[in-house]
């Protein structure tokens, strides 16, 4: 595994040091993947206050984005930070490597449908 | 936000029925079902309320690992519910938690919400031992290293 720079360390904490950019990655700790609207949905700031605050944690590698049909997803990168490890982060880990497994496999054999 | 439930979310673009599958028939389950870098040797999966399972883990290192449980609730395509504890080291079953599984049907596929609860005072104490401040605690259960 490589190792955290000094510069990215710096750039996670400062990503990390505003309320509402850790509110949002509590969020998508508790719950895994959300879309962009989802993110939003809590905080009276506007959609592109919501994108440049993705944009920080993106750029501090915390965040990563991908685009699934009409949805904008947004999770946590999990190699971002090394943990200390516990019982409970153990278990998480499992849910969370098991259900990317799933999701891939599901996706595969499963026909896509074209919008008319 | 509580520390002694794990909620997990996903969209994923595939229909409830066949998700559901997934999750009851042994063949699809041990393609997924564990860690990165986990195979599954050998598994037991009695799919209705009250049959049991097991599923025995092999680590990339060799070690094997069993978690088992209960069904309590099966009703396809939308609900799963059973009991989940590891065996330890000496291959006592551990503490139990109650794993819900449901599944909701989207325009595009199907959102899958996992809920395992609920964990004991020990566990939920080791995850603060890292001397993460109070924000950070959530963030650690993700950050799992690969």
């Amino acid at each position: 595994m490589r190792s955290a720079s000094p510069d990215r360390l710096d750039a996670m904490f400062a990503a990390l040091a505003d309320p509402t950019r850790r509110s949002i990655m509590e969020r998508l700790a508790a719950r895994g993947e959300l879309s962009v609207g989802d993110i939003a949905e809590p905080f009276r700031i506007s959609a592109p206050a919501i994108s440049r605050h993705l944009q920080v944690l993106e750029r501090a590698g915390l965040i990563e984005r991908r685009t699934e049909r009409q949805w904008r997803l947004v999770r946590m990168r999990r190699e971002a930070l090394k943990p200390v490890e516990s019982w409970l982060t153990r278990q998480h880990r499992h849910w969370s490597d098991a259900l990317d497994r799933l999701e891939a496999l599901a996706a595969a054999d499963t026909p896509k449908r074209r919008k008319s | 936000m509580n520390d002694r439930v794990l909620e997990l979310e996903r969209l994923i673009p595939a229909p409830p029925e066949r998700l559901f599958a997934y999750w009851t028939e042994p063949d699809l389950l041990v393609k997924w079902f564990g860690p990165e870098g986990f195979d599954i040797p050998s598994h037991r999966l009695d799919v209705r309320p009250g049959g049991r399972w097991s599923t025995t883990m092999r680590a990339p290192d060799g070690k094997l690992r069993t978690v088992s449980g209960i069904y309590n609730t099966v009703d396809p395509p939308r609900r799963l519910v059973f009991t989940w504890g590891w065996d330890d080291d000496s291959g006592v079953r551990g503490h139990e938690t109650e794993v819900t599984v449901t599944f909701e049907p989207t325009p595009g596929g199907t959102r899958l919400k996992l809920v395992q609860q609920v964990f004991q005072g020990k566990e939920v104490r080791d995850l603060h031992n890292g001397g993460w401040a109070g924000s950070f605690n959530k963030l650690q259960r993700v950050a799992a290293s690969s």
